[in-house]
Formats: structure tokens, sequence, C-alpha cells
């Protein structure tokens, strides 16, 4: 069980591509950290400086209450899970998850407990004597969170650990490694490209863009006060509707902002409605439709239920309340 | 695809005839050729030829001179092949390490194969030559006095370090290629789990090596049985007192010198045994064996 702290961490690879800049933050012991954002902001950057795998450039790590800038990975009391899980091919599973143990000199009987305790949480105990290259994509991924839990560390990274699974299976671990972390309570930084999945695990999300963060705050937070135009299109789906605020000039009160926010489940049908929205395509989900369209040349989407009314222009209202309103230089809240 | 169909019978033979006249002008006619004198005796004029059964064999398992051979080639052979495959092997765990700015590197590692066997022979025997030589005056100064004709270990030092030489660059290039085959997540992972450099070389790095490793190594014995008559005759003929003289550098000596066709002849065939018993462990192994 630790807390980590991100002092001003940063990272310039050789050859100077700054991959990260200025990260602070505080996590606390136990909670659930999920490092989103597009691919290439630097996320898997951050996560390797925090596991030693990749040399820190500017400011410091602590993992506790101990500075770990100078310790190797192996003396920072983490585990990880890599994307393409990273099992060693030539050793059995059961070698897979005794190999972390057996190198720290845990005496057999203990590894032995381990191993069958990891084995039983994961449900992988029929698969123990097998290689991994017998196990199917789910099962690989069981395998490498079991290597990270029978170790018991004060820390577990995970690396996009759901990215190489179908749909399906990606919903239903996302689920586990939540349930797991719960009973477990051990302090885990996770990093996702895919907004909902952080959404769904994350105890508060760090959106990251650049290399630097835009927002760290809990899913509803992000989700219903985004700090910029960045996060506001990033989480939620579908995105928000980001609309210049000289091109609709009659909404009140909005006359400071440069481009004002509003949900597509956050419009509705209304006679009298402010935005007229000319019609182009229909998405069909099922529980709900989705309809895009164009508001004084800007796009825009709404979510209507399934058996709203459909016509070639629709007049749409919101309540004051659910507007987003974002500077014009920054990009950042304003209000 | 298209398909191209011949309705003459005789052009894909006309096509394939200059290679098949090359297989059988170098491979399959002297073959017959070895196995066929190798169960006759011919005196040293060439005039008569009589039927001699297994003599020629027996008598070579019963040659001290031929004993010695056999040994000399197995120590040699061994010496070569953990000589030129070690050093490649470090020299490829190097580069892997900092891979993305060693093109100089690489490219200066690869000379040495395309140097021929007899000029590599030569540059050695030059380097080591007891009188001109720059590495005798160097060992003179630590206080070795080397001598590879006089000396039977400095003699078998020498074609080792001559033979083995050229081959690094070849070992190098595919232990290079075997190293990038590994994701560096697996070290990773492994550093994590408390490895440091050398454990993980030999717990993760090796193993996943091994069917390059062994691929290199029946291939660096082929080399080294095979492959260095060019070496050894540029460097030491086989001496001193048979120190060097490695089996397929005997067939030659044998044949062309001591024009003892008979012998010469049993001994090509055992030497097409062993080249036969090691293609066979080659596809059995390689292909089936070595996986993980
Ligand atoms: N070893 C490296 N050398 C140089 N640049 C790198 C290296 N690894 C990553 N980068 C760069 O750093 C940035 C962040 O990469 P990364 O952390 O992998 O992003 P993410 O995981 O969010 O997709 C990218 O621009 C990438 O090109
Ligand atoms: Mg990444």
């Amino acid at each position: 069980m630790a807390s980590i702290t991100l002092d001003n961490l940063g990272k310039v690879y050789p050859g100077g591509t700054r991959a990260v800049g200025d990260v602070n933050i505080d996590i606390a012991d136990g909670e659930f950290i999920v490092l989103v954002g597009p691919s290439g902001c630097g996320k898997s950057t951050l996560l390797r400086m925090v596991a030693g795998l990749e040399s820190i450039s500017e400011g410091e790590v602590r993992i506790g209450d101990r500075v770990v800038n100078d310790v190797e990975p192996a003396d920072r009391d983490i585990a990880m899970v890599f994307q393409n899980y990273a099992l060693y091919p030539h050793m059995s599973v059961r070698q897979n998850l005794a190999y972390g143990l057996k190198n720290r000199g845990t005496p057999k009987a203990e590894i032995e407990r381990r191993v069958k305790e990891a084995a039983e949480i994961l449900q992988i105990g029929p698969f123990l004597d097998r290689k991994p290259r017998a196990l199917s994509g789910g099962q690989r991924q069981r395998v490498a969170m079991g290597r990270a839990i029978t170790r018991e560390p004060a820390v577990f990274l995970f690396d996009e650990p759901l990215s190489n699974l179908d749909a399906k299976l990606r919903v239903a671990m996302r689920l586990e490694i939540k349930e797991l972390q719960k009973r477990l309570r051990t302090t885990s930084i996770y990093v996702t490209h895919d907004q909902l999945e952080a959404m769904t695990l994350a105890d508060r999300l760090v959106v990251l863009n650049g290399g630097r963060i835009e927002q760290i705050g809990t899913p509803l937070d992000v989700y219903r006060r985004p700090a910029s135009t960045f996060v506001a299109s990033f989480i939620g789906s579908p995105a928000m509707n980001l609309l210049d605020a000289k091109a609709v000039p009659h909404l009140p009160g909005t006359a400071h902002a440069g481009t004002i926010g509003i949900r597509p489940e956050d419009l509705s049908l209304a006679e009298d409605g402010l935005i007229e929205m000319n019609v182009m395509a229909v998405e069909e989900l099922g529980a709900q439709r989705l309809v895009h369209g164009r508001t004084s040349g800007e796009a825009i989407t709404i979510a209507l239920p399934s058996d709203a009314p459909l016509g070639d222009t629709l007049k749409l209202g919101f309540d004051r309340k659910n507007l987003h309103l974002f500077s014009r230089d920054s990009g950042a809240r304003i209000d | 695809m298209k398909r191209t169909i011949f309705n003459n019978q005789l052009l894909p033979w006309l096509l394939l005839a200059p290679q098949l006249a090359i297989t059988f002008i170098f491979f399959i006619w002297p073959a017959g050729q070895a196995i066929r004198q190798s169960f006759l005796r011919e005196d040293a004029f060439g005039i008569n030829t009589s039927f001699a059964g297994l003599n020629n064999f027996q008598g070579l398992l019963g040659n001290a001179q031929y004993l010695n051979s056999m040994k000399v080639t197995v120590i040699f052979a061994v010496s070569v092949t953990v000589l030129s495959m070690g050093v490649a092997l470090l020299l490829a765990v190097a580069v892997d390490r900092m891979l993305r700015s060693s093109r100089v590197y690489t490219t200066l590692l690869v000379w040495p194969y395309a140097v021929a066997p007899a000029v590599a022979g030569i540059l050695w025997w030059f380097i080591f030559n007891p009188t001109v030589g720059i590495m005798p005056y160097i060992l003179d100064v630590i206080g070795y006095d080397w001598n590879h004709n006089r000396s039977k270990t400095d003699a078998m030092i020498l074609v080792v370090i001559a033979s083995a030489w050229k081959q690094i660059s070849y070992n190098f290039l595919f232990f290079v290629a075997g190293l990038q085959a590994i994701p560096a997540s697996l070290r990773e992972a492994a550093a994590i789990d408390g490895a440091g450099p050398v454990r993980r070389f030999f717990d993760i790095t090796f193993p996943l090596l091994s069917p390059t490793t062994f691929f290199l190594l029946v291939v660096n014995i082929v080399y080294a049985m095979f492959e260095t008559f060019a070496v050894i005759d540029s460097t030491t003929a086989g001496g001193p007192a048979q120190a060097t003289n490695i089996m397929v550098y005997k067939v030659y000596f044998d044949g062309f010198i001591g024009q003892n066709l008979g012998s010469s002849a049993a001994q090509s065939v055992i030497l097409m045994l062993i080249v036969i018993a090691l293609t066979v462990i080659q596809f059995r192994w390689v292909e089936k064996k070595v996986e993980y």
C-alpha cells in the first residue's frame, strides 16, 4: 500500500522529443487513477517513468515517502501489466506467476500458496501447466494480471491491458479489473486511450493532451465540467457539440465565450427552440437515435429517443445550465 | 497466378539442364567416385586396381594418425564454434542495446565475412608469423614465446582464431536479428520481476534465442569441419606433427600428396556420412524440437 506523488515530472527523449511536461499528480493510497488521452500524448511514457523503465528528465516520482527517481524497477515495489502481456513464452503459466517471487528468494511454500491464490482469484487454475501460447487472448490477459498480483506489490501499473481483446471480452475484463482492485485496494495507475474504459474504471481521471495534463477529476466531474474544449470533445460519447459562439449568436449569456459546448443528450426538440438544425444523417442505436446535421454551418449532433419524430429541419432547445462556455484563445473553460 | 504450360516436353529439361549438370559434375559424380574408390585398392601408379571390401575403412579405424585427426577435428570444430559464437553473441548483445546508433559498428563487423578464407588464413599467418608478425612480438613482451611452427598448441590456437574470425560476422548478424525479435517488454517485465541484467540474459534472452543458437551451432560445426580447408592450407598445412590435420585436410593430403586414393576416398565417405547426419539433425531439431 502506498501513495504516489508525481512532482513537476517531465520527459525529453534523446533527440529532443518532449513527451511529457509539468505533470503534478497526488495519488492517494488505494486510489485507482486512469491516465487517458489520444495516442501519442505521453501516457505510456509517464507510466514507464513511474515503473522505472524510462529515465526521468525533470521532476520527481515518489512512492510512499521515498523518491524513486534512481531506484531500479525491481526495487520500486510495483507490478506492471503490459499491452502485449509480455508473458515469458518458454515458461509455463505457473513459472510465469512464480518468477518474480523466485527472484526475490521467497520460500517455496509461500510461492506455491500465492500462485494458488492468484490462480483461484483469476480462474486460471486449469492452465497452470500450459505454456502461454496454448492460451486464448483472454486467458493470457488473466495470467498477466496474475503475475502482477502474486507479487503483492504496493502499486499496480497497467498499460492499455485490454486493447488486444475483442470488444465483449474487454467489457467483461474491465469489470473484473475494477472488482479486483476494489478487493485488493492496491494503488493503481491505468493507461488507456478509450474514454469509456477510463470513465468506468477510474476513481479519478487524468486527461492528457500533448504530454500535459488538461484536467484531473472524478469521471463525473470531468464529464460535467470539462476544463477545456479538448477534454469536452474527448470525454463522453457521442462527443459534445462545440459551436463557434459567432455562428450561433442568439444564445443568451454567452457573449464573452469563444466556443459554446452542449452535449447531444442535453439537447431536446422544442417548438420555440433557439437552434435550428438541418438534418443530414441519422444513426439508429436501438435505445436512442443520433441525428447529425448543421446549424449556421457548424456540425451538431443530438441524441433523441428512438421514437422521436424526424424531419428535414429540427428546432432544438436546451437548459441554460447545461451550456459549457470556453475561452476563444486558450479553449479553457470560463464560468 | 498465371501458369505457363510447356507444350514442348524438352524445354523444361533444357532449362533445368545447367543446374542438373552442375549438381552432377560437382556433386553426384565425385561422390559416386569416392564411394566406388573407397572399396578399391589401387597401387601408387594407378595401374592395378583390386576390390578391397571394407579394408580401406578398417585400415582407417586402426590407424593412429586417422584417430588423431578425428580428435583434432573435434577439438578444432568445438573451439571454432564456441569462440565464433561466443564472441558474436557478446557483440550482438552489446549492439542490441544501442542498435539505433550502431549502423557503422554493424557494417564494420560484417566485413570479415567478405574476405576469402585463404586470404583470411594468410592474414592471420602474417599477424602470428614468428619472425615478422605483430602478435608474437606482443606476446614476447608479456613473456610468451609464440611459435606455431613448433608448438602444437600455438598452431591449434592460430587455426582456431583464423577460422573463427571470419565466422563471427555471420553469427553476429543472426544473433542480432534473433535478439531484435525478442520483444523489449519481456526483458522489462523480467526487470520488474527482480531479475538483474545477467539473470535476465540467462532466464529470458538466451532461452528465447535458442532456435537461432541451435541453427548457428550446426552451421558453425559444418563450417569448421568442411570449409576451413583453405585456412589450414595457408597457415599450418596440418602441422606441426599432425596437430592441425583436420579430417577434411587429411583427405586432400592423403589423396593428392600421399597418393593413397583408396584411403582418401574412404575418408571422404566418412565425411559425407557426417554431413548427412548433421543435415538430418538440423532439419529434425531446428524445425521441431527447439521451440517454446
Ligand atoms: N523511445 C522513444 N524515443 C523517442 N521518442 C519517443 C520514444 N517513445 C515514445 N516517444 C514519443 O513520445 C511521445 C509519447 O509517446 P507515448 O508515451 O508512447 O504515447 P502514448 O502511450 O500516449 O501513445 C510520442 O510522440 C512518441 O513518438
Ligand atoms: Mg502507449
